[in-house]
Order: C-alpha cells, then structure tokens, then sequence
C-alpha cells in the first residue's frame, strides 16, 4: 500500500514537475533510553528542525540489545540508527553487522575522530576502520558524604588519596550500630561487577588481559579486606550499581564508587553534603584509571536508509556540548561545557575521564568479562583465594584471545 | 465455634503468605530512599502514590489491552486444541496412550527464554512476525497446551466411566456422551486448568518481548521493564505499575472463585 | 451439528439430558467414526498432537540441531553452519562450573518440588474443610501465580537483602536470628534463597490443583471407612492417597518441569552468583546463550536438560498406569 502511494507520488512529480510532498522518512532508532533520555530527546530535537523526517524510537533492554540486533540482521529489520554500549562494538563491527563510516566521516565536516577522548576513540575503531560514534561518556569517581567525615573527625577538603587512606576513611566511617558502611561500591555477577573492578586492576598494573598480575590480586586482595571486615556490606556483591548508590542516599554508607548518572538522583534523595572525588590511587603519584562507561551511535549494515541516519548521527554529535546538562553524561569528545550543572562534580568526572580506559575491545569481551566477575565472586566470598581465583580467570581468557 | 477458629487460622496462614504481596504494595508507597533504608519500615513512612502517572505515562491502557488479546487467543486456542485429546489420553490405556502423553509432556519442557530462538528463526520464514501478537499467541499455546493436557486429563480420568457407558448404551453417540457427560463432570478441572492457562499467558514475556516490536502492540509485563534501565532501577515505578496489573486480576479471581474453586466441594457427582 | 443444537440445556449434566437417539440414526458410516469409533479419539488426539509437533517439537529438534553445531547469535539464520559432532558437548561438560551446576539443580529440584508438594497438600487439606472465608482465602493464594516474575523476583530480592531485607528485621525482632544473615551474597545460602522463592511461587499452583483433585473424590467412600472404624490418617493412606493418584502424577511431574523453567528468580535475586554459587541448568543455559551470545553451548544444555525431563516423564507416564479409573 505504501509502496503504491509513494510510487504514484513518484509519478505525479514525473508528470507535473510540482513541489508535492512525499510521506515523511521514518528513522528507526534502537536505544536503551527511558522517556525524556538522549534517543529520545534527539528524536524531538531533529524531528523539529527537519520536519520532513520523522523518528521512531524503540527502547530495547540493556541486556538485550546485541541480541536484537543480531536477530534483526537476520530477519532484515533492522534499525537505522541504534545505541551500541562501547564494548559490543567489537562483537558487532567483527560480525559484520554494523556498516563501517570512516568514509562517510572523512567527508563529515562536523566529526573528528581526533576530537574524542582515547577511550571512546578506541571503543569506536576495529582495525583502523571507524564503525560508531561515541554519543557521550561516563566513568567512575569517589562520592562521599562529608558530613559523615565530619562527624568522624575527618577532613572533607581532604577526601582519600590512596588506597591505605581510602581503606583507613572507610573503617573509620563504618558504624554498625547506625546501619552504616563506610563504602558501597558493585561487585555484581554482571557487566556492571567487571566495569566496577577493572580501574583497580589498572592502577595496579594490570589489565583484562593481565589479570592475574601481582598488582590485580592486590586490588582484588583490596577489595577482599573490604568485605571482610565489614566496611562494605556482603550484599555487595548483589547489588547494582544503582541500588548500591541507593544506600549511599539513604545514609547507610559513607562513600560509594558510581558515576554521574547518578547526579539527578543524588540532588533529589541525598539530604546531606555530598561531594565527588577522584578514585584513590595505589600508592601516591601512581597511575590513575577509570572505567569508560556509555555507549555510541552505530548504522546497522542492512539500515535502509544510512545516509539520513549518519546525517542524524551527525546531528547529535554536533550537540555534544549538551549531553551532560540534558541527560547526565559526559561528552566523548573535548567540547567546551558551557555552564555545567554541579560544576564541582563535572570537573572531576571530566578528569577522571581523562584516564578512563574502554573494556577490550575484543570481539569476545563478554566471554573475557564473565570469568572476571567469577573469579571476583569467587574470592570475595572465599571459595578460593585471590591469586587462583584470577589466574583460573586469565586461563580462560588466554583460550579465548588465542582462538 | 471451630469453624471461626478454623477462620482465625486460616487468615493467619494466608496472612503470612500474602506477605511478599503486601511488600509489593508497600514499596509501590515507599520514595527511593525509603526503599532502600535500613532497617526496613513495615509502614511506609511518607506514603505516596502515583497511579494516573504510571497508568497513563507509562501508556499501560494499551499494553493490558494486548495482553487480554494475548490471553484470550491462548486459552481459547488451548481449549479448542486440548480438550478431546486430554478426554481421549484420560479415557484409554495402552501403550500408544503412554507414548502420546510422554511426547505431550516433552513438549513442555524447555523454557520459553530457550524455545525463542528457533520459533523466531521460523516465524520469520513464515511471515508470522508481520502479525506479532498471533505469533506470541501461537507460540505461547504450544507452551499451554501439554499443561492444559496434562491437568484436564487427571480431571477426565476420575469421570465414573459407568455413566458414559449408560449413556452409549441408550444408544448415543461418544461424540455427545463426550459433551454432555464428561465434558460436564470434568469441567472444575477444565476450568481450573483454563484459568491457571489464561492467568499465565495474560503474563507472557519472553515470546512477547522478542516477537513484539511495535511498543502499540506490546504487552503487560513487557512494559513493566521499561522500568529497568541501564543505571536505573526504579522500584517504585515497578511497584505501582505491578500493583495496578495485579489488583484487579486479583480481585476478579477472588470473585469469580467462588464459582470455581467453590464449585469443586460440589463437583462429583457420586 | 445437530446434536449440540438440540440439547444445549445449560447447568444439565444427568444423562437424561441426552437427545434423543433416534434423532442421529440417519448418519453416514464415514461420518460415524468420527462420532463414535476410533476416528473420533484420533481426530481429537491429532488436533493437539500437530499443534505440538510444529509449534513445540520442530523448535525442539532445531535446538538438537544447533548443539552440534557451531552455532552463534550471528549465525542463527544460516543453515549452512558446521557440524562439530559432541564437541559441544566436551566443551559444556568440561566446564569448571559443569558439575556445580548439575547439583545446584538437582537440590533445587528436588527441594522446591518436594516442598511445594508438602505444603500444598497440607494447605489443600485445611481449606477442604468447611469454615467461613475459605474460599476466598484459597482464591488470595493465586496471588503468587498472577504476579509478574520480573516483580517476584524484585520482590524478594528486597525481602531476602542482607542489611536492610525485612525478613532479617523479622528475625531480628522475634529474636530468631539476632544477626543478619546474607541471603543472597553468601554462597552457603543463595540457592536457598532462591528456592524459598521457589516453593513460595509453587504453593498455589500445587495446593489448588490438590483441592480440585480431592473435590473429585466421593464423600461416601469416606464415610464408609468412617463406619469402618477408620481414622483419618487410615482414611488419608487408603483413601485420598490412591484416588490421587493421576492428580499427584501429574502435579509432580509439571512441578518438576516448572521448576526447571524457573529463570525470573534467577535473574532477579542472585543472578547464579556469588560465582556459580546459586546457578543452575536453565539458568547457565540463558547465560550461555544470550550473555556471551554462545547459542551453541546453550543448546546443548537444554538438549541435555531434555534428556533429564525425559526420565522424569517416563516415570510419570508408568505412573498413570495404577491409577484409579472411575
């Protein structure tokens, strides 16, 4: 039917040569955006300054969202436009799926590569090749409640720089009897328990790749005290980042380790003086690192119309500078933010993204993430120690980068 | 005198295991700081509520709508489909007899979350996935169907079969011997089977979540992850609109059960 | 039809009901069979068993097919893939986690199913007898069954939390267990966990099939042995017991099968952590699938799952053997 309409619409511009309009373009969109979001803010934003076009946005969950765009390479319906998280790039750019845009962006005048951040420069290329376009950032820093370190006879100007004044704030703030811990941070059985991990592991020198360094099972020997001695609650290890932070806002945790998203929230729930620090470092002057959270915007290979979905994709990128005052993160690239909110915590979560480095990227991360959180489960819970815990995870992982 | 404390106890013991349910309305009442808080309050402390926003903001008119659509074609596809066939296994003995009701049982045991991929592969050869909701329907049955079997057949089987035999005696056929005698001794089991079918096809999600694409055309529970983002998980919201899916469902089952549950005490004939 | 026609008198179930026979004596042959012979049980029995073979059996054989394959989410829609053998099926059982996994869901079986059945008994029993509100209590224990897993899974996530779970706070209060107990992150518990959410969910489906099942059963055989000098727990063991017989065997064998489709607690409460420590069969085979886009490996599970259900409908199917026809 449509088919027809436009066809005849076709035919009638033949025959009479007048401006008559043809239906407008549908974009589809795939994000993992709630209402209000970035897709779904773009959406309006483009759909009002190109009204021939229209936006259909199709939220997809998180967890789903390499699954249904692998079905939709499949059955063909597949989205123009869709959200990748940085580390699926990989998967999907080595799987063919995603339309490969360094010669669209070589002829882009508003995308630079060179203008993104490494992290999401790196998430973004396969083999030199570009295939995404990092839509924003986020990463992970220190919030803690000054107040508490008030009370506790801390300095909250000073908030911990290392690792040994970040254990020794955390036990001093930790109260049972007034429900609190003295941290909450997420080492879930998830993504989000890897996302968590990794930035210990980096500032200890090692990586995903060398994770069973010296300095890996210190940082996870680290984490072992805190769970241990109760200064993080065992339920760390079920909760999410989300419900971590929960107890932060609530009051039963001194500290948490999260990133801005959780901003909104925070002014809304906390009732307290919160402030935001850099992640301690292992010892002082060593190297700092953060996890690189956030996603891009991709074209799927079968999209049927890619040259309006990269002229949108253009468009959003253009709108950088508002990513973090619209929808609470941070740009991918190095734009100027004018008048941030919290301009305390943006300034620090804009260094921290400095260091932040992508997970992978491999085409097989996720078979590289899961015996991460395993071998972290594994020994924060004490079915094993530390050292075998990581080097049945790095076994694992070598099978898989060797394959 | 017994009989009240028989009441007392009973209120007691459903008291106790309606308590997770009593926890779904009290977080729907909680704010985020409240839910998270410890120790946990029984009460909610500052209670607020936000039906019409949930309701309306989270367009669930529409998603209910598709999940009665959902629920109705199921049941009424598995009554159609099942009935004679469990009449007929809960009638007859033999081998071939066991060799139908184990195949009907094998087709129940895998997951739904594992059986998408291949009906996905294969509803897209078929062009079923242009009709989303007849796809979940579809395959959502095949999930019913061995269930709806396997409980009607136990019915089937405690029908006296000397009241049968009578009536084929007299000269009627099995056809109607089946309508009006079997069909009706059996029908708390049928209609037990066919609520418990109906209840949980109405909360479908795995097929419905992958087979749907068109939020228009999605269902009930499909729309209550909306709720669940990356970063987010927003109990309350999950809470509210769960508390808006189940009451009413609740209250017509409580209802309606006197007619069921009540009518099996005077279910046997004998 | 004409028979359907003529005697649809509702709320008749008496044989008197029946039309009158003479009414159908002008019929064909062929068209008899299908009323009254052999035809009949196989036009019925058909209808299901197509259904079933091309909506249920087909995906069934398809996953067969992709465990000896190799086979990815990427790979899905071609039917040009590999065959690797039971390389698969090396590759899944080898796993460390292979035999954990196995006993975590042969103790979740096991004790939800048994649990469920207990409790279900029991609960059917109380509320056979006659006091005001049972019915209505019985309807309120449906709740369970309507609520949304993702919801029932939040639910007692929330409830089985460590510091601020409320039935610590309960078992605090009443002194039961002064000190929390992490339900979920200590890996002595969390499958526990889980399957007390489990057996929470199963209890109604359990107790109402029950009460239908021992509705059916006549009150004269109870009085009977009531003059007999019977007591009730004579009556329950040679009464109740064997008249329930088809219920039971039925019930059991699709609680087992429920069980092992259970995956809303799994995702919600532990997610098979801490480290493997509550993960079970269905579970892992998700994960397999659709976390690390394995679909291969995930086939293969299920297909080994299947051989499992297979042993458990064999002994359902022998068990419908003894039982009472009316």
């Amino acid at each position: 039917m449509m088919k027809t309409t436009a066809l005849a619409a076709v035919a009638l511009l033949g025959v009479c040569g007048s401006s008559l309009r043809a239906e407008p373009l549908t974009l589809d969109f795939w994000s993992v955006d709630q209402d209000g979001q970035y897709a779904y803010g773009m959406a309006k934003a483009y759909e009002a300054a190109h009204p021939d076009i229209k936006v259909n946005v199709r939220r997809v969950q998180f967890p789903d969202m390499v699954n249904d765009l692998a079905r939709a390479a499949m059955t063909g319906n597949v989205p123009d436009i869709s959200y990748v998280d940085n580390p699926d790039v990989a998967l999907l750019a080595s799987r063919g799926a995603l339309s490969d845009l360094t010669g669209m962006i070589a002829a882009d005048k508003t995308i630079d590569m060179e203008s993104f951040y490494p992290g999401p420069r790196g998430a973004a290329s396969v083999n030199g090749k570009v295939y995404a376009v990092p839509r924003g950032a986020n990463t992970l820093a220190l919030f803690y409640n000054a107040d508490m370190f008030k009370a506790h006879g801390l300095d909250p100007d000073h908030p911990p720089q290392t690792w040994d004044e970040f254990y020794a704030a955390a036990k001093t703030l930790t109260d049972p009897a007034k429900n609190v811990y003295g941290l909450a941070f997420s080492a879930a059985n998830s993504e989000e328990g890897t996302f968590q991990f990794l930035p210990w592991v980096q500032m200890a020198g090692g990586n995903y790749d060398h994770i069973n360094t010296p300095g890996a099972v210190e940082a996870l020997q680290f984490w072992q005290k805190l769970i241990d001695e109760k200064v993080a609650s065992p339920d760390t290890l079920v909760r999410g980042q989300y419900d971590s932070t929960g107890t932060f806002n609530a009051g039963n945790a001194a500290m948490v380790v999260s990133g801005p998203w959780e901003l909104p929230r925070m002014s809304r729930d906390a009732k307290f003086d919160w402030r935001v620090a850099l992640l301690p470092v292992k010892t002082a002057g060593g190297p700092r690192a953060s996890a690189l959270g956030e996603g891009t915007n991709v074209i799927p290979t079968k999209a049927k119309h890619p040259k309006e979905a990269f002229a949108m994709i253009s468009f959003m990128n253009a709108r950088m500078p508002t990513v973090w005052n619209d929808f609470g993160f941070l740009p991918a690239s190095k734009v100027d933010v004018p008048d941030p909110k919290w301009p305390a915590a943006y300034k620090v979560f804009a260094t921290a993204l400095e260091d932040a480095k992508v997970r992978g990227p491999s085409p097989d991360w996720v078979k590289i993430s899961k015996p991460i959180q395993t071998a972290v489960q594994a020994a924060l819970t004490h079915q094993t120690d530390a050292k075998t815990a990581l080097d049945t995870a790095q076994a694992q992982i070598d099978r898989v980068l060797k394959k | 005198m017994k009989r009240y404390l028989l009441t007392a106890i009973g209120i007691g013991i459903t008291g106790a295991y309606l308590f997770p349910l009593y926890w779904m309305y009290a977080t729907a009442l909680k704010d985020d700081a409240e839910i998270v808080q410890y120790p946990p309050t029984l009460v909610p402390q500052r209670p607020f509520w936000n039906v019409g926003e949930v309701f309306f903001g989270r367009h669930m008119p529409s998603y209910l709508w598709n999940s009665l659509v959902v629920a109705v074609g199921v049941t009424a596809l598995v009554i159609v489909l099942g009935t004679g066939c469990a009449y007929v296994l809960g009638r007859a003995r033999g081998r071939w007899v066991d060799a139908l009701l184990f195949f009907v049982l094998m087709m129940q045991v895998l997951p739904s979350s594992l059986v998408v991929t291949p009906l996905f592969v294969g509803f897209n050869l078929a062009g079923l996935l242009g009709t989303p909701r007849l796809a979940v329907i579809l395959a959502q049955t095949a999930k019913a169907l061995p269930f709806y079997v396997v409980i009607c057949r136990a019915s089937f089987a405690g029908v006296p079969r000397d009241l049968e035999e009578a009536a084929l005696v007299d000269g009627h056929s099995r056809l109607a011997a089946f309508f009006h005698i079997a069909v009706p001794l059996a029908r708390n089991g049928i209609l037990v089977a066919a609520v418990l079918v109906f209840l949980q096809s109405f909360g479908e999600y795995v097929f419905a979540r992958s087979m749907i694409s068109d939020d228009g055309l999605q269902t009930a529970t499909v729309g209550l992850s909306a709720f669940l983002g990356p970063n987010t998980s927003d109990w309350h919201g999950i809470m509210t609109y769960s508390a808006i899916y189940v009451t009413p469902i609740l209250i017509i089952f409580v209802l309606l059960q006197r007619r069921i549950v009540a009518g099996l005490t005077a279910g046997a004939i004998k | 039809m004409k028979i359907s026609g003529q005697t649809s008198r509702p709320g008749r179930i008496a044989v008197s009901a029946l039309p009158d026979p003479t009414a159908s004596t002008m019929r064909l042959s062929v068209f008899d069979t299908f009323r009254d012979g052999r035809g009949l049980d196989a036009l019925l029995v058909l209808l299901t068993l197509v259904y079933l073979i091309v909506f249920g059996l087909a995906p069934i054989l398809y996953t067969v097919l992709m465990s000896l394959q190799q086979v990815d989410m990427f790979t899905l829609g071609d039917f040009s893939r590999p065959f690797v053998g039971f390389a698969n099926y090396v590759d899944v059982l080898t796993r460390p986690e292979a035999g954990m996994v196995a006993r975590h869901t042969l103790v979740f079986v096991a004790l939800s199913v048994a649990c469920q059945l207990v409790l279900g008994f029991a609960l059917a029993l109380f509320f056979q007898q006659d006091f005001p509100g049972a019915g209505i209590m019985r309807g309120l224990f449906l709740a369970a069954w309507i609520m949304p897993g993702l919801v029932v899974g939040g639910i007692w996530r929330w409830m089985l939390a460590g510091d601020n779970g409320v039935v610590n706070s309960l078992l605090a209060v009443t002194h039961l267990h002064p000190t929390k107990i992490f339900w979920m992150s200590d890996p002595a518990t969390s499958l526990y966990a889980v399957t007390i959410a489990n057996i929470w969910l199963g209890i109604p489906f359990n107790m109402l099939l029950l009460s239908v099942g021992l509705a059916a059963i006549p009150k004269d055989l109870y009085e009977a042995a009531q003059l007999d000098g019977a007591g009730p727990v004579e009556r329950f063991r040679s009464i109740t017991l064997p008249m329930m017989r088809a219920t039971l065997g039925a019930l059991v064998s699709l609680s087992v099968i429920f069980t092992l489709q259970q995956f809303d607690l799994f995702a919600g409460m532990t997610q098979g952590g801490p480290s493997n420590s509550s993960n079970v069969a269905q579970f892992w085979s998700w994960q397999l699938s659709f976390q690390t886009y394995d679909i291969a490996g995930g086939s293969t599970i299920a297909v080994l799952m299947i051989a499992v259900v297979i042993g458990v409908a064999t002994l359902y199917v022998r068990s419908t053997r003894h039982e009472q026809i009316g």
